[in-house]
């Protein structure tokens, strides 16, 4: 069997990063396994610009993104391997690949976790309806319309204000599509407040907040949606319902952490994230198997997911060189308005940077992270969206060797 | 005095600016963190200008689609004149990132250009 | 289409598939008309997937005497077919005297049945069979299994053209009379054809066929089902289908049942329809399926939804008691050469050859039929690359590199096997008759990822443009074409 210090499960953002930066950190014996023709995950689709400014300091279209990893890992001798699908993970680090050339088996000592997230489905959300043809997630239409050269409809309803939705908006519109509106349930948006603008004001598409498709008509070809008012409990007000014609629904409803290679490895996953537990070093509960990126938790900006993979590579790289890591026994804790934090443990020895999304649009407010009464850190923040993603460093002198860390939102 | 109010969409941040202004003149800006977001409501109020991204055809290459951008803001009202004119194009495999594709485009002072490497593949017309 | 033909079955559900695989033993020109673009599109697609034991019908029914002959033969039909079965049995849980008094009854008629091995058992017995169940006492009807409806009906569809027989989609009959000769003059959608004998296989629209060939008129009083498809995770936890206690009018309220392919279904709910056919999921049904279903099975939960599906089962009306009609197989005097089968709902699936060899029993009675020595009975299923050890995986990707190429990532279907399905003998092209034939698409992620693979392997393999790419039906388009 074939042995290696790293085995990078994904070549997009998360795991080129991550590749990178072991390599600068001296760990020489790294594989990246991508299952794709090419590597960059999803950013080959993400044909807009607007990725960088915070890595790089300029913005860049997503191809040319992840072409400055690319080239990295070229010009470092980076292994990889493409159009090579892991179908086994254990939790003694095995990975099984089924490649054209056979199927390879890899020993790991470390295993690195970089397979991104999936679109939420039509039929995970159990939308009401018949099930004809012209219903796309945001994700796979963008992939048709960009890569394959493939126009999947024309007159287009939009159901959740995702950013993918949002950009998805705009593009089919500049190929000639009517995009007629785009639906929320939820009171405010799910996309960035600057995709809202660029991608839906700039063309003059409706969004409807507290709406909702509640049934999909037509037996061949979609022929039109059923769209409803939503109360506060976001369930459909009678007499509020209304139909739109369309030939293509666009879903943009969320994505999830793409984990099942992580369970079967034995990972323990968090109930709100949808991705593993990790400590600081990004580290799950299995030794050695690190997660990064949109697998971890869905992330705002791609930016945000190559810094998250280079700070793994500091714990991995560690873990390679002494065989363990700091015990991490702080529990990291959240009151009921923020959704989730990361890391959900740590150490208490080490700084970290944390990563947090609010449950609701939070205007002028302050984030507190506190062990009982001993305040660690305060964080204003002019506003909170669920759209963006918060991130501060927290310093190990100010946490106490005991005690679970809590972390609140303070409104002003 | 009038005021409005705009979204940014120069960085991820999405300030929310507040423009007081008497004609064409503006008198205040604020909301922006940085001062992109002045420079950005300040040409919004004159001359809105937006960059597009969108594929050309390509042939040779393991896709049928090459990604493009331009690489200057050009006036919101030329966007689809410039989509058509995009339209026009296409491109044989190999080519490179940052490759120009059209120069100086319907005479907006903004190029066309490649964001995607893509090579030559074996049995691809 | 203008040659004449021994034998027209009409529907290409697993009743007329099964009618076609059992005539293709004589020495008989057939064919088989189906109006949708693949077989098992109506009923035999839209059901819970299970081999019934025949506890649920009473006695003397021909429906009975069905599902027990075809439930007592399947281990040898799935040998030969190469169908995934599992005899797993089922439970039918209760609690409280009142229902304990149903399910004596209950009990009572499948011991009159003959159900073989069926046992009153109480709540300890119930965690033994599955931890995850819960009962006071139960039913347990160890001969219950489930199959896969789709491979068994596209498996009976197979073996009938491997001997012979010829399949025409998107060929509605739309008028039948007689010719000169007394041959019978089919109208379809695709042209005139002529055919000795005709057989109504039609499902649904039995009622319609049976009208036409002049059987007499069948009122519709159909049931819509609703069902939810859970994600493998939660399959894990149920080991057999699991039934409530039947109401007192016998019908039973949703269950559970796992399927051969690792998830579980949840319904169906049972909603009276009359004569319309209405596939639409409804909110108020998804709400009682997550309600009623999570008291039979705690997983049942948003977060293992994969899909939600809507099943319309023909039920006809007895036309002289109104009562719900059972399977009825006849023939008529004043209309020679042709058999009539309606009312095959429920357990339709389990009894598709026993139906089938009744059939041909009726043809005998005015036709005697020359065997076909060719004929051969094993029909060999696709290569699952999932299901193989890694050995054989390993021997797959040697023999076909299209093996080591993963398009669905979920259900772990390679590209070989894709390729296959794209090629199947039956010649069906939908990206749905893909799914049915290898399960790609059917995963959490819905075809997030395959679905582009499997549309882009259908243009190049069959040299299809993109707006001629169809989901399942003729105006099911995917695309509209190309965006340059």
């Amino acid at each position: 069997m074939e042995q290696r210090d790293v085995v990078i499960i994904g070549g997009g953002p998360a795991g080129l990063a991550a590749a990178v930066k072991l390599k600068e950190k001296e760990i020489n014996d790294i594989l990246i396994i991508e299952r794709e023709r090419q590597l960059g995950g999803i950013l080959r689709q993400c044909i807009h610009d607007g990725f960088g400014l915070t890595r790089f300091g300029e913005t860049l279209s997503g191809p040319e993104y992840s072409q400055r990893f690319i080239d990295e890992v070229e010009t470092l001798g980076i292994d990889f391997i493409t159009n090579a699908t892991v179908i086994d993970l254990t939790g003694d680090k095995i990975v099984t690949v089924a490649t054209r050339d056979g199927l390879l088996q890899v020993q790991a000592k470390t295993v690195i976790l970089a397979m991104g997230c999936r679109e939420r489905t039509r039929g995970a959300l159990a939308i009401p309806g018949t099930r004809p043809s012209g219903i796309y997630n945001a994700g796979v239409a963008q992939s048709y319309i960009n890569l394959f050269n493939t126009m999947v409809g024309k007159e287009v309803i939009i159901m959740g204000s995702g950013d993918i939705g949002l950009i998805m908006a705009r593009r089919l519109t500049l190929e000639g599509a009517h995009v007629k509106a785009v639906f929320e349930v939820l009171p405010y948006p799910s996309g960035l407040p600057r995709n809202i603008e660029q991608c839906l004001h700039d063309y003059d598409i409706p969004l409807y907040l507290s709406h909702s498709v509640i049934e999909i008509k037509g037996n061949e070809r979609i022929e039109g949606v059923r769209v409803a008012e939503v109360g506060t409990d976001l369930k459909p007000i009678p007499g509020t319902e209304k139909d739109f014609s369309c030939d293509t629904l666009i879903l943009s409803v969320g994505l999830i952490p793409e984990n099942e290679l992580s369970l079967a490895a034995g990972a323990v996953l968090d109930e709100r994230t949808k991705g593993a537990f990790v400590d600081e070093n990004f580290q799950t509960n299995v030794p050695g198997i690190f997660a990064a990126g949109n697998v971890l938790h869905v992330h705002d900006l791609v930016d945000f997911v190559s810094l998250e993979a280079e700070a793994l590579a500091e714990g991995a790289a560690q873990y390679l060189k002494r065989g363990y890591l700091e015990a991490c026994d702080i529990p990291v804790e959240t009151d009921a308005k923020i959704g989730h934090v990361i890391p959900q443990r740590i150490s208490g020895k080490k700084n970290f940077r944390m990563s947090m999304r609010v449950r609701k649009p939070t205007g002028k407010c302050r984030i507190e992270v506190r062990q009982g009464e001993h305040l660690i850190k305060s964080v204003p923040l002019p506003k909170a969206l669920p759209a963006e993603m918060i991130q501060f460093e927290v310093e190990a002198d100010q946490i106490l060797p005991n005690g679970k860390i809590e972390v609140s939102v303070y409104e002003k | 005095m009038k005021s409005r109010t705009f979204v940014c969409i120069v960085c991820p941040n999405g300030c929310t600016v507040e423009v007081q202004y008497e004609e064409q003149e503006v008198l205040a800006i604020s909301g922006n963190k940085c001062k992109k977001g002045a420079e950005y409501v300040t040409q919004e109020m004159t001359d809105p200008r937006r960059t597009i991204a969108t594929t050309v055809p390509i042939s040779g290459a393991e896709l049928p689609l090459c990604s493009v951008r331009l690489t200057k803001a050009i006036p919101k009202k030329d966007i689809f004149r410039v989509m058509e004119e995009i339209r026009k194009v296409s491109l044989e495999a190999p080519v490179t990132i940052g490759q120009t594709v059209i120069r100086n485009v319907c005479g907006l002072d903004s190029d066309v250009i490649v964001t995607k490497n893509m090579k030559r593949e074996m049995n691809k017309n | 289409m203008s040659a004449k033909i021994d034998v027209a079955i009409i529907g290409g559900g697993v009743v007329g598939s099964a009618v076609a695989r059992e005539l293709s033993r004589f020495r008989l020109n057939i064919c088989v008309l189906e109006k949708e673009l693949d077989v098992c599109n109506g009923v035999s697609g839209r059901n819970t997937g299970l081999l019934h034991s025949g506890i649920l019908n009473k006695k003397n029914m021909l429906r009975t005497e069905c599902c027990m002959e075809g439930n007592k033969e399947f281990e040898q039909v799935a040998q030969e077919l190469d169908v995934p079965f599992r005899r797993c049995g089922k439970l039918i849980v209760g609690f409280g005297e009142e229902e304990r008094g149903r399910l004596e009854k209950l009990y009572k008629q499948g011991m009159e049945n003959g159900v073989p091995g069926i046992r009153m058992i109480n709540a300890a017995e119930i965690k033994r069979l599955d931890p995850n169940v819960d009962g006071e006492f139960a039913i347990h009807v160890p001969s219950a299994g489930i199959l896969c409806p789709f491979t068994y009906t596209i498996a009976l569809a197979e073996n009938a053209v491997q001997n012979g027989v010829k399949y025409c989609f998107d060929c509605e009959v739309t008028g039948i009379s007689r010719n000169e000769q007394g041959d019978f003059s089919l109208e379809t959608k695709q042209g005139k054809m002529t055919a000795r004998w005709v057989i109504n296989c039609a499902g649904l629209y039995a009622y319609k066929i049976s009208e036409m060939l002049g059987f007499g008129k069948y009122q519709p009083s159909r049931v819509k089902g609703e069902y939810e498809i859970l994600d493998k995770k939660a399959g894990k936890y149920l080991s057999l289908p699991v039934y409530p206690t039947p109401n007192e009018y016998g019908a039973f309220d949703i269950h559970v049942t796992p399927t051969i392919d690792g998830n579980v279904l949840v319904g169906p709910t049972i909603e009276h329809i009359g004569e319309g056919i209405d596939y639409a999921a409804t909110q108020s049904m998804i709400e009682v399926l997550e309600k009623q279903g999570s008291k039979m099975f705690r997983y049942v939960k948003r977060d293992y939804y994969i899909r939600n599906y809507v099943g319309v089962f023909p039920t006809v009306e007895d036309p002289e008691t109104h009562e719900e009609m059972d399977f009825r197989i006849e023939t008529k005097e004043s209309v020679p050469c042709a058999v009539n089968v309606v009312g095959i709902n429920s357990p339709g699936l389990t009894s598709a050859l026993p139906i089938a060899r009744r059939v041909i029993a009726k043809i005998r009675q005015s036709e005697a039929l020359t065997m076909n020595e060719k004929f051969n009975p094993v029909r060999r299923g696709m290569v699952k690359f999932s299901q193989k050890n890694e050995e054989e995986k390993r021997r797959l990707i040697a023999q076909n590199p299209d093996y080591g190429e993963i398009y669905c990532r979920c259900e772990c279907v390679t590209k070989a096997e894709v390729k296959a399905a794209v090629h199947n003998i039956l010649g069906v092209t939908t990206v749905s008759g893909i799914k049915y034939r290898t399960r790609a698409t059917m995963g959490r992620c819905q075809g997030g990822y395959c679905e582009t693979r499997l549309t882009q392997l259908i243009q190049q393999e069959l040299g299809k443009k993109k707006e001629e790419i169809l989901l399942n039906k003729p105006e099911a388009y995917m695309f509209t074409g190309e965006v340059k």
